[in-house]
């Protein structure tokens, strides 16, 4: 981190140019195409370069559009590949070495303008409220920042800088997650991440939000002072040491999907990772424990893939197109439901209780046994959330473990605490009589009540501004959560039963009606003063601890309530004070491991975008091969969606891949390859490699069978 | 939605080609409604309206940053432009509806241009001289240009949808030995020698001819004094040869021609049914075919290697030895004069029709040497195609030596050698101007001689040498004059156009022979090239089917000789391949065509075995070398190209000859075969054994390519 500056200007072999121009400003004849060059990378390119750049690619651009009615995504050189956005005026163009598989390059750009909306704001007002001077600065930390952060691996995939979960302690992980739930029962706080060195713990966030927080941590330490942010300091809130707020701004859907799933993510899917580990206890297969947790994070709603959730358009989200067919086979969903849940009620219970107050005393109190063997693949929870469109099953089936388990008391069994909540809320009495307007504020069928404490919670302030009292929603919110309480103890006696009966349930509060709930609130948040070209303004608030981060993302008011912040500061600081210690404790330990390895492997989580690989730092003349074989298939799986397992091979090496909607994973031996002809022999160890690649793969948690 | 344009620098149309729906765009876009008296620019005009902006800012591109546009995608590939710029050329290929991916259009634009190049030969080197030739200044005959060229590559986009041997770019042949032997020996002696022996020959001399079934050989001879026909050129001449007459596959046995060849309607005989006494055609009677495509035992066999042999490397100036260009200047008079009396309009669709294809001759390779082919239709889908040499051949030879050897000299005064005296010490310049002098002598144009005196001046003068951007300008004036000469003598006076040819009679009469010949056996080849499966060896039947279980496809292609043999996959609806008909064919059909597809990238990227599963199936490429002996040599690294490379194939730019000169380099004492084999397998067949089913069939393929001539 300290080298950064002087990576500054090296720009890297695979990053050519960076630039977002400005066609309003270039209309007449006269106007010369510098005036609408808003930012060019690397900045020390000549003048006359930038111009020809932007004033051909522009034109270009231009005309595409005019004869396909769409503008041009990529355009391809001899030696230069551009991906391309267009947003009225404005043109982003990012140009890549043509090594960098096209996907990628367009990937790296939409990551590229999500971090610039993320921090300033929709482009015209940033640039209109800003200096050029300070966005461009404000560019070149992104840019440095994915060129030091991006390696040859993820490159190809464009995903994020996650921790390698094998290397730790998977106790750190489980609390690490508990932290970020704790956080989430202050007031405000929607949902956050925590990293460590600019790697990926814990989070609860979508990957596209998740990749915006990654980039900012390292802003306190260059002393960056976001363009908009300075007026924060300036509202009098006396923030906590180490802690940061700043206005950031979030797309509507990361906004819908933060307020949809608040009860989510506090409750069923969060909490059961953190349930998974005690519940066995059977066996010491760390790797498998993240796999897993990973996994069921996966299947929370809010983290659709992004190509996948939304079969309809924009305003629909796949959870809901998945709740109505769930809706249309209940007894499916149910019955996968109860094949999960005896296994993991039944152990969750040894689980104490915890008391909502103050949970995060009891994470480490707790005495976690081992994590352990889920009992399920690694995909399991994940895959029919996805391959079966029905994002809300799996959360439905979490629920019903959640049920047999004492803990779901704060984080309850969401179906059954649907019509409790709801009935119990004096704000929405007629919600109570008529369901679709209960649906109409885009509840999930298991998190009504959740769901709309916070949007109570969330919209008056949305909408009022400041001026509305914040505490007012989280008082309602606590007594909710007392009576919710009760509700879910009725319901646990009677679990079993309550189990049978979900799938009614599920029905009643995810029907029909719910996709219509869905539209019209998106339609709320856009009319809300807060939300501006599409974004919607949130606070981010962050907290470092050394090389720890917590960052949360929060509802506006969270900046006026200083209680609020104050609260959360409390509530998470011992914990991550221990968190930092354990890992600085563990991390640095397992680093050289990776030596002597026999086979490469990778393996690529689509839905969570994260990787896990043994590859090394420097890659050897075999692992460039493996490369350059992962980035040709990760093109081909992405394009063909019939594809599911391939091995290629030339003189040198062979590469084992398959996939599912969910994964890719990619195998290659690293012992010399025998040399052979090419002609077709079951000799050939290239034909081999799928079995090797199931064994060996499975200790790290990669589950091919 | 589907365009192709080809363009000048300064975005002027020398060739376009749209189908209906990107015409019906283009009118959606120039809309008239609000001008009704208005008449819509010409197509060419809309096109270059649209397309200019791309066109010169690729040509900035070009100048100020060395690089240039090569593709454009839209969202989810929505519309896919590829650009390819050759010489001065700008190829642009449009798809707006997902049926082409990158390397199809691509290899679009490669064909289009190898057809170019078969039709004007060197003249293509030359940007202004083919700018004549692509856009006559006459409007009539501009349309008859391009409507040429529409037609062949709605050809070639047909073929290459429909024929497997147009989708892995390789001859396919129509197997019957005693069959063949016969063609041949008929070829050879009633053909070719036929008409060289003739006193109507016109000077021509028949080189090569051959029999086509629809698009499939069945017999080739090469007289001896011939060199040898790339295969490559072969599927080029295949590909006019279907241009002028399709094979009714698209209307699939459509009765709407009187044609002779369907006088049982029993191309719906399912597989294995013995043969219904009613549909005993002549076919059998002759030559003891007792096993004919219904039983489904038939003989595979290789006739003699003839379209095989690839010729050496071009690239470098071949000088021959007292290769003096013949004085036949008063021939090319005679062929103005009569390019006077010509009228423009030619009734036939241009038959024969002056093509250039390589040769090789006496040991030297030399590009684009003219030829005159004469396509014979003997019945509806089966053609007799007679390639003859004009006796201008030296003459070409002549000029395309010296052409390589100026743009030899274009090539290293633009790397900025320096153009004075090093230049002038140099061998080869020496040599090139003791060739061109006697050119000049022997040919005495007035032109060029002034031109070469220009340029000697500039280059050889010690007192005052040109610059290099001088010498660089004159350089570029002297080819142009040489392709000139070669236009003036090998297209202007073009047996089509006037030039000499075979007399009508004589072509009349080696037509009718050659249907002699093969009446009885007409309706039995036209059934069989649709159903060209069922391969059994002299010693052992096999059928892939029942031999192979799980396998589903393949297709065994010899890269050295350019030649392929796969069971057929019909597309048509009333008959069916082996693969029975309908939907299921089609889909496997399209399986095959997409493994195709992705082998073909993959090797373009280094790989040479593939193996993958898609939906149901389970898909494999093999390729590897071997020699004469069928000893299987070790793979070797193959290059990595990039994706605007020439697309792997044969029909433009021809990767597999490449390959193997490649791979021959660290074999030099071996002649060496290259091999391919593609598979479709079940997917319930596990790995190994589909494995092993590939080497066995691989094998089994072999053994019987390698059985003698009976």
């Amino acid at each position: 981190m300290a080298t950064s500056t002087s990576r500054e200007t090296k720009s890297a072999s695979w990053w050519n140019y960076f630039f977002l121009y400005d066609g309003s400003k270039v209309k007449e004849e006269g106007d010369p195409t510098r005036a609408g060059i808003c930012y060019f990378y690397p900045s020390q390119t000549l003048l006359d370069q930038q111009e020809l750049l932007c004033g051909q690619i522009a034109g270009a651009v231009h005309c595409i559009s005019d004869i396909s009615g769409s503008p041009p995504t990529l355009i391809r050189l001899r030696k230069l590949k551009f991906a391309i956005t267009v947003d009225g005026d404005y043109l982003w163009v990012l140009g890549c070495s043509l090594e960098l598989p096209d996907i990628s390059c367009q990937q790296f750009l939409d990551q590229l303008i999500g971090f610039f909306n993320f921090y300033n704001g929709p482009v015209s007002l940033a640039y209109k409220n800003c200096s050029q001077e300070d966005l461009s600065a404000e560019w070149d930390t992104f840019i440095e920042q994915i060129l030091k952060n991006t390696s040859d691996l993820h490159k190809i995939f464009t995903s994020l800088w996650n921790l390698d979960r094998t290397k730790v302690e998977p106790l750190l992980l489980l609390k690490a997650a508990l932290i970020l739930q704790t956080c989430q029962r202050s007031p405000h706080i929607l949902a956050g991440c925590i990293l460590y060195k600019g790697l990926i713990v814990s989070t609860q966030l979508p990957p596209s939000l998740t990749a915006k927080v990654l980039l900012h941590r390292a802003a306190p330490q260059d002393q960056r002072i976001p363009p908009g942010g300075d007026a924060l300091q300036e509202r009098g809130v006396a923030l906590p040491p180490n802690v940061h707020i700043m206005p950031v701004f979030v797309t509507e859907e990361e906004a819908i999907s933060l307020h949809e799933f608040p009860g989510e993510q506090m409750t069923s899917s969060p909490a059961s990772p953190a349930r998974h580990p005690p519940k066995g206890a059977l066996e010491e297969d760390t790797s498998r424990h993240e796999e897993s947790m990973a996994r069921t994070w996966a299947t929370t709603p809010e983290s659709r893939p992004p190509d996948r959730g939304r079969p309809d358009g924009s305003g629909e989200n796949g959870p809901f197109s998945g709740c109505d067919l769930e809706s249309i086979q209940p007894a499916k969903l149910h019955s996968t439901a109860s094949d999960e849940g005896p296994g993991l009620g039944s152990s969750q219970v040894k689980e104490p209780g915890l008391p909502s107050g103050k949970e995060e005393l009891d994470l480490f109190e707790i005495h976690i046994p081992e994590a352990q063997e889920t009992g399920m693949s690694p995909g399991y929870f994940a895959f029919p959330s996805v391959h079966v469109p029905d994002g809300g099953g799996p959360r439905c089936k979490e629920s019903v473990s959640d049920s047999g388990n004492p803990e779901p008391k704060l984080s309850e069994a969401s179906p059954v605490g649907t019509a409790i909540g709801g009935s119990l809320s004096p704000s929405t009495p007629d919600m109570l009589t008529q369901n679709g307007a209960l649906e109409q504020r885009g509840d999930l069928p298991g998190d009504s009540s959740q769901a709309s404490i916070s949007r109570e919670d969330l919209l008056p302030s949305r909408t009022s501004g400041p001026l509305s009292p914040p505490r007012l929603g989280s008082k309602q919110r606590g007594t909710k959560l007392l009576m919710r309480e009760q509700g879910v103890d009725q319901c646990v006696d009677e679990a079993h039963e309550n189990r049978s009966a979900l799938g009614p349930e599920c029905h009643l509060g995810s029907a029909d009606s719910l996709g219509h709930g869905l539209r019209a609130d998106s339609t709320d948040s856009r009319l809300t003063p807060a939300s501006c070209g599409g974004l919607v303004r949130m606070n981010l608030y962050t907290h470092s601890v050394k090389g720890l981060v917590l960052s949360l993302l929060a509802e506006d008011p969270l900046l006026g309530d200083s209680a609020a912040i104050e609260e959360v500061y409390h509530s998470s600081l011992a914990s991550l004070n221990g968190l930092e210690v354990h890992l600085k404790e563990t991390l640095p330990k397992d680093e050289a491991a990776s030596s002597g390895r026999t086979y490469n492997f990778m393996h690529y989580d689509r839905i969570q975008n994260v990787l896990t690989a043994n590859l090394p730092q420097v890659a050897t003349h075999q692992d460039r091969r493996f490369l350059q074989a992962v980035s040709l298939m990760h093109s081909d799986f992405a394009q063909l969606p019939s594809l599911y397992e391939m091995t290629v091979r030339n003189a040198s090496t062979a590469v084992y891949a398959c996939c599912n909607p969910v994964q890719e994973t990619y195998f290659q031996q690293l012992a010399s390859a025998t040399r052979s002809s090419g002609f077709p022999s079951p000799q050939d160890s290239a034909f081999s490699l799928p079995g090797k690649a199931k064994q060996k793969l499975l200790k790290h948690g990669v589950n091919l069978l | 939605m589907k365009c192709i344009l080809v363009a000048t620098e300064g975005a002027e149309v020398l060739f376009y080609w749209t189908d209906k729906e990107f015409e019906e765009s283009l009118r959606l876009k120039f809309g008239p409604s609000d001008n009704e008296g208005e008449e819509l620019p010409a197509l060419e005009d809309q096109l270059s309206t649209l397309l200019a902006p791309v066109i010169i800012s690729s040509m900035t591109m070009l100048e100020k940053l060395s690089d240039t546009y090569t593709c454009f995608s839209t969202e989810n590939g929505n519309y896919l432009y590829v650009l390819h710029l050759f010489g001065e050329c700008l190829f642009i290929a449009i798809n707006g509806d997902h049926t082409e991916d990158e390397g199809d259009l691509r290899q679009k634009l490669r064909v289009l241009k190898c057809l170019f190049e078969v039709h004007f030969g060197l003249v293509t080197v030359d940007g202004q001289l083919i700018r004549k030739e692509l856009r006559p200044p006459d409007l009539e005959q501009r349309v008859r240009v391009w409507e040429h060229f529409q037609s062949l590559l709605w050809t070639y986009s047909r073929l290459r949808e429909q024929e497997q041997c147009f989708a892995v770019e390789a001859v396919e042949r129509l197997i019957h030995p005693q069959l063949c032997e016969l063609c041949i020996e008929a070829l050879e002696r009633h053909i070719i020698q036929a008409v060289n022996s003739s006193p109507a020959r016109a000077g021509e001399e028949a080189l090569h001819a051959f029999l086509l079934v629809h698009s499939k050989l069945l017999a080739f001879y090469s007289s001896h004094s011939a060199g040898s026909l790339r295969p490559a050129d072969l599927l080029a001449l295949i590909l006019l040869v279907q241009d002028l007459y399709p094979s009714e596959s698209t209307e699939e046995d459509d009765d709407t021609q009187p044609s002779p060849r369907r006088p049982r309607s029993s191309q719906h005989i399912p597989l294995q049914q013995p043969r219904s006494p009613r549909s005993s055609g002549p076919a059998r009677g002759s030559a003891g075919t007792e096993t004919d495509t219904f039983s489904l035992l038939e003989e595979y066999f290789t006739p003699a290697p003839s379209p095989g042999e690839h010729s050496s490397g071009s690239g470098s100036t071949v000088w021959l030895d007292g290769g003096t260009p013949p004085t036949d200047a008063p021939q090319v008079q005679i062929a103005e004069d009569t390019l006077q009396t010509l009228i423009p309009g030619s009734p036939a669709p241009s038959n024969p029709r002056r093509i250039f294809l390589d040769a090789s001759v006496k040991e030297s390779y030399c590009p684009m040497v003219p030829h005159t082919m004469y396509c014979l239709p003997l019945w509806p889908g089966i053609n007799m195609v007679l390639l003859t040499k004009s006796p201008g051949t030296p003459l070409a030879m002549a000029l395309f030596q010296l052409l390589d050897g100026f743009s030899l000299l274009e090539k290293k005064l633009k790397e900025g050698q320096e153009a004075g005296s090093s230049l002038r010490a140099h061998p080869f310049m020496g040599e090139l101007r003791h060739r061109m002098d006697k050119f000049v002598k022997n040919r005495g144009g007035q032109e060029i001689q002034s031109t070469w005196l220009e340029f000697k001046t500039k280059a050889f003068s010690r007192s005052e040498p040109g610059s290099s951007r001088e010498l660089l300008q004159v350089c570029g004036r002297v080819k142009r004059q040489l392709c000139a000469i070669y236009r003036l003598s090998f297209l202007t006076t073009a047996p089509g156009r006037g030039g000499p040819q075979l007399s009508q009679h004589l072509q009349d009469q080696v037509q009718t022979l050659m249907q002699e010949k093969l009446v009885d056996w007409k309706d039995f080849l036209l059934v069989k090239s649709r159903r060209n499966v069922t391969m059994v060896t002299l010693t052992q039947t096999f059928t892939y089917l029942e031999d192979f279980p799980g396998l589903v496809h393949f297709i065994y292609i010899d890269r050295t000789t350019g030649q392929m043999v796969a069971p057929s996959l019909s597309n048509g609806e009333r008959t069916s391949a082996e693969l029975g008909k309908g939907p299921l064919a089609a889909f496997i059909r399209t399986k095959v065509w997409s493994l195709i597809r992705l082998a073909r990238r993959y090797l373009q990227k280094g790989y040479t075995t593939l193996l993958f599963q898609d939906g149901d199936f389970y898909c494999s490429y093999f390729l590897w070398f071997e020699n004469e002996m069928g000893y299987k040599l070790q793979i070797i690294e193959v290059p990595v190209l990039s994706d605007d490379s020439p697309p792997v194939g044969m029909l433009g730019g021809d990767y597999y000859r490449k390959l193997l000169r490649y791979y021959s380099k660290g074999h030099p004492a071996e002649s060496v075969k290259c091999h391919e084999l593609l598979a479709l397998h079940l997917s319930v067949i596990p790995r190994d054994m589909l494995v092993q089913q590939a080497g066995e069939l691989a094998r089994r393929l072999w053994e019987a390519s390698r059985v003698p001539l009976p």
